[in-house]
């Protein structure tokens, strides 16, 4: 068993802990779980290092004879042997004159030492259990927003609150700045006027682009100006007495290079479809302005609402496949959004129409275009090139439109009860006769009572807020503006910002039944809880078992636990590593932004499945089904998928797909967008999958010299991993892991042989290549063997327990805000157990959780 | 010296009072042209400035640092940071500097200017310390309208993709926390130099609001204050702190309200809303050079961009990609890097040079300037590279000095500045002492 090895061999933790024990009131020493360096290393220090560190020499101030074996005993002791972890893995220490470490000492001890770093560093900063109230992280605050008044704010100016570590639940890492609650400010304000003030978006319209009355006349010209400027270098170059200004030419070498004017051929394959006089080709053009683009009206700031966008289209069958979809983005350059894409597949003589839905929202100004797919760098341009050199025409075209039209806006009716309750007080007509301050007065605590999910306001808070309303109202405003100062106020007063659980004087009380509604509408919902929720806390229900649970399922059921997803399995996988590196367009021809992005869906949606279907966790080692839509489908070469929803599909026995290790989303963020990385790899399984984290790769360690400017596989690597005790101790449990994932290039495409590409490139294209046979087997740490990828994936699928307990860890730091802590064993412990009972379907993890004292407890 | 003394004991007693009640500024105290303050102006050296330029990811670290063989005056500045040659008699590269505490190798910036230990609080997984520019700024932004300017490109891939990790800028306050940035030049403009039309009674008026509305969050901080446990109660102090913050500034402004903001001699126009990368970074240099012609501010940090820079070279991969350089295109990239930030430090401290105080000394004679970053390439946290330049911290510049010790305190260098530059600081972070090399020959 792999479960939970690093307390099993290096950590002294006696399980006694109950409840009480596990909030740090009143725990013994003997109850804590310590951080050791085992005494036999201490053979090491007497054999290397006394001589010059010993209490009597102290060279560099440094006493390895009366060092404290515990590393997590305090900081400073940590921070001693962290030095010793570093002086020796960057090769300091011993020196150079001294006698060297053997490898079997060093192995042993830098493995033992960088394994109790980790496990000191987590005692040190445990928070002994404490959950540090949480401020709204911005994917929360913006949910807040939303499900008060009913639009999406732009938070693009709050800090994203992913950057510390760990989860953007954790209390204690939420930090706030004044700029930031001037930002409050401001967004609150924006939001406001928008919910309350009266707009009127433009009447819904449809306007129809035909894009040939742009590409067709826009070609002929490219044409007619290659043609002309070719003839003039031919002209040049066949005589000698006019110089190369009478041609129109800068000199002879501008005239040898355009005499054969070699994206002509393009132009001319596209005016010659008869299909360009009443539509346009999609092509990639060099310097034509890139795509084809079809151009939609611009979308100003007035106009929010949704759009229908409608697209007649025809595809050519010779493409290559991804060609065959449309691209939606809006922006340009590095601020272009991809919105998504739409498969077209009807012939030339019987187009068909595909549809695209886009809400804009209020305060933006952009403009929609509609291209082929298209990759992160010059891909697409340095593809085009090396098949114009090939075919003497460019890259064969996947799609003709006919015609695009764009109909809206249609207005978006969120139910957003604030705003319904302010417009409607507003609109009251017997308003005159009320005494102003009075209503102002109870308009407000309505809505701070809502802002605040369901807590009145401090009435020292309201007198002020109706100060701010009066002094407004002085000034002539009316009763409307006067109140979005106020209003704005309570969207940026810590009672909205901070998850407030109320303590009094006890140390660890029972969340109230509205806390609760608090805690587990944010933890699966990232938004406030809604009405029903909040009533069933009002009549104190919530808190029964029961009813816990049925709300538990209902809040899963319901479309907004997407954000749950995303937000944790974003992070508990660290997927932020898909969007590090950018993937070559010429290297990785099919992995394009599109792939890519739906590769980072493929993980969500299959998640969701497992929710919805009821399936256990274990499905996403090993399944026999995955979860794509067409476009992905087309990645995998599954055949039978149409449609751009992501639905269930089953493969057969032996398929590469099935589980997060052959999705390509994992395979893909086990490389640098170039190679594929048995250690990225390797570390990634070890972390999520089996719950064996390594230690974090050390910094400052030398690169083996031998090896500079060698081209070498992934095999030969894992095996100058071996060469160094300081690579050695950790990577001889990664590498080989990694090995069984080889026959998957960096976009997670299966391989035979790994091709390395070296020196410079042309239009991409390495001008050098090595390739080497691939071996993939290997083993885990356990000593389980595989021959393959297969074998792996097996293997690794045997390990239910210990990905589940991962799993469980993670939930429990992002459901209750903070680092998953030595004093949450037993939780974790409960939480797998009951999970147990029904197979380790996903969701009982979930209600073992929010079940728990823990997640109901201060 | 003296006076520095005087003036941090002054701030710090005004800090304490937390009330709105203020000692009248100097406002023109040290402006030309003043005739109240004509006196003082003549008995008064022209102001000392800091400036620190953060890189993010690491250099190109094999072809970046001098030959370590060659120190002292001896030196070849780097191939690839050639267009410094103009300037190498006003420089001085410093190596085997480092932050004893750093291990996160893809946060360049956050504990740059700190040299703090994240670990270094029991029961917390973050935690830093201020920074030297904030510690500065105490002193040096006492008598600017803006106590300090913190810079920080915004990139699509944000501070982490750029390699410069947690942190909104690379300053941290007194508490730790993050101090935000002006994130463009045409917002970076605005601040400075952006006169508001409105009547000064108006003004005034705003002002007054801003108070009342801080006034009534803090009502509600109040109530919930005395509800939370002590843990939640700290957490809260943020809260209170940043409501402070936001009054010590007002404060600020409103002693500075009655006085137009100053544009250059030499006008510089508003920036474009698309500023990106290369242009950016040379926009910034130019309002900050604006900004102490009119001594608008004596305390900079720039958190640089990297992602928009490298695209802005032609390169099509990410800065990450860049920085896991090995022959080939991404040392190409990674190179052409290093170089254009040469270039346009090197037009910087041009115009810097160019640009004359009242006594005839010049901008970079009374200012000084860092650049570098806390990751030397890859994930490697040692020698970080390590550029100073300008006047105004008294160094002996036209060197390559090497520390002996390899792992010498990061934070001796921020001591040294500070002290440099007139600060009486005793230490600093983890220092242990002056870099003494720095200020004889």
């Amino acid at each position: 068993m792999v479960r939970c090895r690093i307390f099993q061999y290096v950590v002294v933790l006696v399980v006694t802990a109950s409840a009480s024990v596990a909030f740090g009131e009143s725990s013994s020493d003997g109850d804590k779980p310590r951080a050791v360096m085992p005494e036999k290393h201490g053979a090491v220090f007497r054999k290397y290092c006394l001589d010059c560190h010993d209490s009597e020499t102290q060279e560099g101030k440094v006493d390895l004879e009366t060092i404290s074996f515990e590393i997590g005993k305090d900081i400073p002791t940590a921070e001693r042997w962290a030095k010793i972890l570093n002086a020796i893995n960057s090769g300091e220490m011993p020196p150079k004159d001294a006698e060297p470490i053997s490898d079997v000492d060093k192995t042993g001890f830098l493995k033992d030492l960088s394994i109790q770093m980790v496990v000191a560093r987590k005692i040190l900063s445990d928070a002994g259990g404490v959950i540090t109230m949480r401020r709204l992280n911005r994917r929360e605050y913006a949910n807040t927003i939303e499900a008060l008044l009913g639009g999406i704010p732009d938070v693009s100016n709050l800090p994203d609150d992913q950057a510390t570590s760990g989860f953007d639940t954790t209390g204690a890492s939420l930090f706030f700045s004044s700029d930031q609650l001037e930002q409050y400010l401001a967004t609150a304000r924006a939001s406001l006027e928008l919910a309350v003030l009266p707009r009127q978006p433009p009447a819904s319209r449809t306007v129809r682009i035909e894009p040939e009355d742009e590409y067709t006349p826009h070609y002929a010209k490219a044409a007619e100006a290659m043609r002309d400027t070719g003839k003039r270098a031919r002209a040049f170059l066949a005589q000698k007495e006019k110089p190369a200004a009478a041609f129109g030419l800068l000199d002879e070498y501008q005239a040898k290079k355009q005499q054969v004017q070699e994206w002509l051929p393009l132009m001319d394959d596209y005016l010659a479809r008869p299909e360009t006089k009443t539509g346009a080709t999609l092509i990639m053009t060099i310097k034509q302005g890139g795509y084809t683009r079809i151009k939609l009206p611009v979308l100003h700031e007035q106009a929010e609402g949704q759009y229908t966008i409608r697209v007649r289209a025809a595809a050519y069958p010779d493409a290559e496949e991804r060609l065959h979809y449309l691209e939606f983005t809006s922006g340009y350059g590095t601020g272009r959004e991809r919105l998504g894409w739409r498969k077209v597949s009807a012939p030339l003589n019987d187009p068909e129409i595909v549809e695209f839905k886009y809400e804009h929202r209020p305060g933006q100004k952009l403009q929609l275009m509609i291209h082929q797919r298209s990759h992160q760098d010059r891909g697409d341009k340095n593809l085009a090139t090396i098949d114009m050199k090939e075919n003497g025409i460019g890259t064969p075209p996947g799609i003709w439109v006919d015609w695009a039209e764009i109909t809206g806006p249609e207005p978006v009716n969120r139910h957003a009860p604030a705003v319904e309750e302010l417009r409607h007080v507003l609109a009251e007509n017997d308003l005159a006769s009320r005494d102003d301050n009075e209503f102002a007065r109870e308009v407000l605590q309505r809505f701070a009572t809502r802002a605040f999910r369901n807590e009145k306001p401090d009435s020292a808070f309201l007198d002020r807020l109706v100060l701010r309303y009066a002094a407004n109202r002085t000034k002539g405003q009316s009763r409307t503006e006067a109140l979005l100062g106020p209003l704005s106020i309570v969207l940026a007063s810590p009672s909205f910002l901070y998850m407030v659980e109320s303590t009094g004087n006890e140390s660890s009380p029972s969340l109230t039944d509205r806390e609760l509604a608090v805690r587990l509408s944010y933890f699966l919902w990232s938004a406030p809880p809604d009405e029903d929720l909040l009533s069933l806390a009002n009549s104190g229900k919530l808190s029964d078992p029961a009813v816990l649970k049925s709300q538990t399922s209902r809040l899963l059921g319901d479309q907004r636990v997407d954000r749950f997803v995303r937000g944790f399995v974003h992070q508990w996988l660290e997927m932020e590593r898909l969007g590090m590196f950018q993937f070559d367009g010429v290297q990785f021809r099919t992995f394009d932004n599109a792939a890519r992005e739906s590769a980072r869906e493929e993980v969500f949606e299959t998640v969701h499945t497992l929710l919805d279907e009821k399936l256990p966790l274990r499905s996403l080692l090993k399944a026999d089904f995955v979860v794509v839509n067409d476009l992905l489908a087309g990645y995998y070469g599954i055949p039978g998928v149409d449609g751009h929803e992501f639905r269930q599909v089953k493969v057969p026995d032996g398929s590469l797909r099935g589980g997060l290790l052959g999705s390509a989303a994992v395979l893909a963020m086990g490389s640098d967008g170039q190679r594929s990385s048995l250690v990225e790899r390797g570390a990634w399984v070890l972390r999520h999958l089996l719950n064996d984290p390594p230690p974090p790769a050390p910094p400052n360690v030398p690169m083996l010299s031998r090896l500079a400017g060698q081209v070498l596989s992934a095999r030969e690597l894992g095996k100058a991993h071996q060469e160094e005790p300081q690579c050695a101790q950790c990577h001889q449990k990664i590498d080989p892991i990694g090995f069984g994932l080889e026959n998957f290039d960096a976009s997670g495409q299966w391989r035979d042989l790994e091709l390395i590409g070296t020196g410079r490139r042309k239009f991409g294209v390495w001008q050098t290549t090595k390739t080497f046979e691939i071996d993939s087997s290997g083993q885990l740490p356990g000593g389980q063997k595989f021959k393959n990828y297969f074998e792996l994936r097996d293997a690794i699928s045997r390990h239910e327990d210990s990905f589940s307990r991962g799993f469980t860890e993670s939930l429990i730091a992002y459901g209750l805000g903070r680092p998953f802590g030595f004093t949450d064993q037993d939780l974790a412990d409960e939480i797998m157990r009951s999970a147990k009972q029904s197979d380790y379907e996903i969701s009982q993890f979930i209600h073992a959780l929010i079940q728990s004292k823990l997640f109901q407890t201060k | 010296m003296n006076h520095s003394m005087n003036s941090a004991v002054a701030r710090r007693a005004f800090l304490a009072s937390s009330s709105a009640l203020i000692t009248l500024p100097f406002l023109e105290s040290l402006r030309p042209g003043s005739t109240a303050s004509a006196a003082i102006k003549t008995a008064t050296a022209a102001p000392k400035r800091m400036v620190f330029l953060g890189m993010g990811f690491g250099v190109t670290a094999d072809r970046w640092y001098p030959d370590v063989n060659t120190v002292g005056e001896d030196y070849q500045i780097p191939d690839i940071l050639k267009p410094l040659n103009r300037h190498k008699k006003d420089l001085t590269f410093i190596q085997n500097l480092m932050h004893q505490y750093s291990a996160d190798g893809h946060s360049g910036s956050t504990f740059w200017l700190t040299g703090a230990n994240r670990y270094g609080v029991p029961g917390q997984s973050f935690h830093n310390t201020v920074s030297v520019d904030q510690v500065a700024a105490e002193v040096l932004g006492e008598q600017t309208r803006f106590t300090s300017i913190q810079l920080a490109a915004s990139g699509e891939a944000g501070a982490s993709g750029d390699g410069h990790g947690p942190g909104l800028s690379l300053a941290w306050n007194r508490s730790g926390k993050p101090v935000a940035a002006l994130n463009t030049p045409v917002a970076a403009f605005h601040r400075l130099f952006s006169n508001d039309k409105t009547p000064l009674a108006e003004r005034q008026a705003r002002l007054q609001e801003q108070r009342s509305v801080l006034d009534t969050v803090l009502a509600d901080a109040k109530s919930v204050n005395r509800k939370l446990n002590k843990t939640d109660n700290q957490k809260l102090d943020e809260y209170f702190e940043s409501v402070r913050e936001i009054e010590v500034r007002l404060a600020k402004e409103e002693k500075w309200l009655s006085v137009e903001k100053k544009l250059p001699a030499d006008p510089v126009n508003e920036p474009g809303e698309s500023l990106e990368g290369y242009e950016e970074i040379r926009v910034m240099y130019d309002l900050m050079v604006a900004a102490m012609q009119v001594d608008a501010t004596r305390v900079f940090t720039y958190r640089m961009p990297v992602n928009s820079l490298i695209a802005s070279l032609g390169a099509t991969m990410t800065a990450h990609s860049m920085s896991h350089y090995s022959e080939g295109e991404r040392r190409d990239v990674s190179q052409s890097r290093d170089t254009a930030h040469a270039k346009l430090l090197a037009e910087f401290i041009d115009k810097l040079k160019a640009s004359k105080e009242p006594d005839g000394s010049s901008l970079f004679d009374n200012c000084s300037i860092t650049l570098g970053t806390n990751l030397s390439s890859v994930h490697s946290l040692t020698n970080c590279p390590t550029l100073v330049t300008g006047g105004g911290a008294g160094i002996k510049h036209g060197r390559h000095l090497v520390m002996s010790d390899k792992k010498t305190p990061l934070c001796n260098l921020w001591l040294s500045l500070l002290q440099g530059s007139g600060i009486a600081a005793d230490s600093f972070g983890d220092s242990t002492e002056v870099i003494r090399e720095l200020f004889s020959v």
